[in-house]
């Protein structure tokens, strides 16, 4: 390389260099951990974003304040002093007569003025603890000094993970349990593609007026069924230091969940994005529960597979056709009739020819012990024939194994 | 999941005459088998028999009531071009038509349960986390990791009504504890000689993560999503929980950790150390001590400045009997570790051995170790009354026992951090003559506990 002597002219085609490398386009492209985090500011709830540095978090929340039309300020917490967020105090005149005003900062005065718009409050895990404090009222109260910010304003968070953080950053049960905890991770493929030159453009949840009204209604059957059958998972406060500072079970988290619940059924979003939010609100094990029960809520009801067995749509997933089954003959067992006993040996019928008949066996079993005395068997259950020779098949072999234990046994 | 009935099958149908081969030829298509009908199984191998495949479901579902959620979740695919049964990552299983024709229905109600435990133990999952951590490449070592993960599921999935056929891998085959989990198991076989007879062995993507020229991939039909995954797994572990009889002790630990992964003890006891040394009290925070760096931009206004004061760590450590010493090494070099790292100096941290009684004092300054002195009984009393008596007080107390101690009565006046040794209560930890009801106190509610190891 020849030494030049440096010229403005340099500077231009570096310049020029640093907007070659700038240029890349976009692919649109469904990204589960965005659609979340969307769906959770725009249920106005304080988002806590856990991830480790350099992950694009900052980059995420750009796209998203471009994407709600939202002016973004970003406060970075760890070069900050705790005055800065519950105030400055500024000593006038006479301040036994006027008291000492606490003054906002700049940014906070211009959120106000605006307001509307996305405060994302960075690097909340490197600032030592009395700034934390600061924050947090700001965060739960959204009070800055004298400032109170205006509904318009959403409010979002980031840490590093706690084996990460330089310090003792962690959240108490009773904060980390007003906060909707989402972990963002990268996908290698879409960082290799980004610097390639295409980045993710991602596909952000629309509200959908028309479904408002099912939504709630969805949300609140979700929860309340769930809960009226599982008490014990209404309130649990987190033990042991595994599960520290993370999302855990109170009737506040579940109110969280029941309006993100109803958020994500108003934008159709999928059951991952579901499941996020969900178990970033209640913890991970109410949050399957939960998931679990929306699964049982899509299964075809009961009675309307009684009523017409020869159109019966049963799922193809076989442990949630059994479950449909094991529902069908649940009702039986609620109601006994003689008609809608025959109707539940069609439904059965049905399932062992649309599908694997091995999933019938049990429900069959358990549908045959209903049976009164004065009952007839219906002419449908030849249909069952299959599935009761697959039976006996399976009896023989276990059978077999039961004669030769001794050997399997001795084998070990 | 060759590994069952591969080797049989060639002696009983005569000498290998390329049964699989045939399976694998040009012709061999992966088209969900549902042309199958009632007792196709008595033809010569080219139709699947599905009446016999799901009967051997039944009797798995039968013997495992547990795993029937998992096992009804799976799609089946039949496949001419697996050797045998294969899983992938969607939880669709391929079926051989040859395979289930060959085998005996308790033979294959085996199978079932062995490829259905690949998918709810996430080997695939686990593969793809230890290929990249150790750097892994290539057929053999996911290879390797097939072989590992049989060995973690074969070793407790047979018996008790499943049969174990004789050339399945085992720990026990390749001369290995068993017990233990496929990363283990991975670190400690290679392909060496011994590994040829095993080189056929393949239960597709989903136990291995190694993506087959069969699979239908991530945009072929009837997957299960991730979310739908953990559910199913999420059932099956809530099934595991709630008949605790009948769950092999593998099958129950697995419930337990599937949504906790196992304590990484090395950051908790980090995070808990970190979090005692600095809350406020120690370490960095503002004080109103000296005016703030600040103030002269702005006059009238009363500003708090930023001190620091490195926290004071206390170790003592549980020298009894029972703990050994290379628990003890391994705790204290992370103890040490981290509290450099939350800027104690050397000289800050200091270590106290104690059994019954308060041993010595030693401060952290020389690299080469700190004498541990004790051996007899525990009582862990002692050490904190000495720790809270030293001049300067520590700002933590941290504390290392198999906690086989009495605790003090009242919360001390600094911040306690329990690193705690497991013991397990029923190999009889410790034991009192007099009384053999005795049992130790469960460290209190005030100090925070991590279990260590």
């Amino acid at each position: 390389m020849a030494l030049h002597t440096p010229s403005p002219d340099q500077l231009a085609v570096a310049d020029e260099l640093l907007a070659l490398l700038r240029d890349s386009t976009t692919e649109p492209r469904p990204d589960d951990q965005l659609e979340a985090l969307t769906l959770a500011v725009a249920a106005d709830l304080p988002v806590l974003l856990w991830g480790e540095p350099g992950i694009g978090k900052t980059a995420a929340l750009t796209q998203l304040a471009e994407s709600l039309d939202l002016p973004l300020t970003t406060v970075i917490a760890s070069v900050h002093e705790p005055s800065d967020f519950s105030g400055l105090p500024v000593i006038g005149d006479d301040p036994a007569e006027q008291g000492v005003p606490m003054a906002p900062p700049d940014w906070a005065v211009r959120l106000v003025k605006a307001g509307r718009g996305l405060l994302f409050l960075d690097e909340l895990s490197t600032a030592p603890p009395a700034v934390q404090a600061a924050l947090l009222r700001l965060v739960l109260e959204r009070r800055i000094g004298a400032l109170r910010l205006p509904s318009g304003v959403r409010i979002v968070a980031a840490a590093n993970p706690r084996a990460s953080a330089a310090d003792g950053w962690e959240l108490s049960p009773p904060l980390a349990n007003r906060f909707v905890h989402l972990q963002w991770t990268h996908d290698h493929d879409v960082v290799v593609r980004g610097l390639g030159g295409t980045w993710p453009r991602a596909t952000l949840p629309r509200l959908d007026p028309e479904r408002l009204p099912n939504a709630v209604d969805h949300a609140r059957r979700a929860v309340c069924g769930l809960l009226a059958t599982r008490p014990t998972l209404v309130h649990r406060l987190p033990g042991g230091e595994t599960r520290r500072g993370g999302a855990w079970p109170s009737p506040r988290s579940w109110e969280m969940s029941l309006r993100l619940l109803a958020f994500a059924s108003a934008a159709g979003s999928s059951r991952e994005v579901i499941s996020l939010l969900v178990r970033g609100t209640v913890g991970d094990g109410p949050g399957l529960e939960l998931l679990a029960s929306l699964d049982r809520m899509d299964l075809p009801d009961p009675e309307t597979l009684l009523a017409d067995p020869a159109g019966a749509e049963l799922p193809e997933r076989g442990d949630l056709r059994q479950a449909a089954l094991d529902g069908v003959v649940a009702a039986i067992g609620a109601r006994p009739e003689k008609a809608r006993w025959d109707a539940a040996w069609a439904v059965l019928a049905r399932a062992a020819e649309t599908g694997a008949p091995d999933l019938v066996v049990v429900p069959a079993t358990t549908l045959a012990a209903l049976r009164r005395t004065e009952w007839d068997v219906p002419p449908t259950i030849e249909r069952l024939a299959g599935a009761v020779s697959m039976s006996r098949r399976a009896d023989e072999a276990a059978a077999l194994v039961a004669r030769g234990a001794r050997s399997v046994a001795g084998a070990r | 999941m060759r590994t069952i009935t591969g080797a049989r099958t060639d002696t009983r149908e005569g000498g290998g005459t390329g049964v699989v081969g045939a399976g694998a030829g040009p012709d061999a298509s992966a088209a969900a088998g549902a042309e199958a009908g009632p007792g196709a199984g008595s033809r010569t191998g080219s139709v699947l028999d599905r009446d016999k495949l799901f009967a051997a479901r039944l009797f798995a579902v039968r013997a495992r009531p547990y795993l029937a959620t998992a096992l009804f979740a799976l799609h089946v695919v039949e496949s001419r071009r697996v050797p045998t049964m294969a899983v992938d990552r969607h939880w669709r299983c391929y079926v051989s038509p040859v395979f289930v024709n060959r085998t005996p229905v308790e033979e294959l109600a085996g199978v079932w349960v062995h490829e259905v435990s690949h998918l709810l133990r996430d080997h695939h999952g686990r593969g793809d986390r230890v290929a990249r951590e150790r750097g892994l490449t290539g057929p053999g070592a996911r290879l390797l990791m097939n072989i590992a993960a049989d060995c973690e599921i074969n070793d407790d999935v047979f018996g008790d009504g499943l049969v174990m056929p004789e050339d399945a891998v085992t720990p026990g085959s390749l001369g290995l504890a068993s017990g233990e989990l496929m990363e283990d198991y991975l670190s400690r076989i290679g392909l060496g000689a011994g590994m040829q007879h095993l080189a056929w062995l393949d239960c597709g993507s989903g136990a291995d993560g190694l993506e087959r020229e069969w699979d239908l991939g991530t945009d072929g039909a009837d997957g299960l999503s991730k979310q739908q995954q953990d559910a199913v797994r999420f059932r099956v572990a809530q099934a595991v929980k709630s008949r605790p009889g009948n769950a092999p002790r593998a099958w129950k630990r697995w419930a337990e950790e599937v949504f906790h992964s196992p304590q990484p003890w090395r950051d908790l006891l980090g995070a808990a150390v970190r979090s005692a040394a600095s809350a406020s009290g120690a370490g960095e925070d503002y004080s109103y001590g000296r005016p703030s760096r600040r103030s002269a931009g702005v006059p009238g206004a009363v500003l708090p400045s930023l001190r620091r004061r490195p926290p004071r760590v206390m170790v003592i450590v549980d020298t009894s009997g029972s703990v050994s010493d290379a628990e003890l090494g391994g705790a204290l070099l992370e103890v040490a570790a981290i509290s450099r790292a939350v800027g104690g100096r050397r000289d800050l941290v200091t270590v106290m051995s104690c059994d019954a009684a308060a041993r010595t004092v030693h401060p952290l300054c020389s690299a080469e170790g700190i004498p541990l002195v004790g051996g007899g009984g525990t009582d862990l009393r002692a050490g904190f009354a000495r720790a809270l008596r030293t001049a300067p007080r520590p700002d933590v107390i941290v504390v290392l026992t198999d906690g086989q101690t009495p605790w003090p009565e009242d919360r001390p006046s600094c911040r306690t951090v329990v690193g705690l040794f497991p013991r397990d209560a029923s190999r009889g930890g410790s034991w009192i003559e007099n009384d053999p009801d005795y049992e130790p106190d469960t460290p209190p509610d005030w100090a925070r506990v991590v279990t260590i190891g």
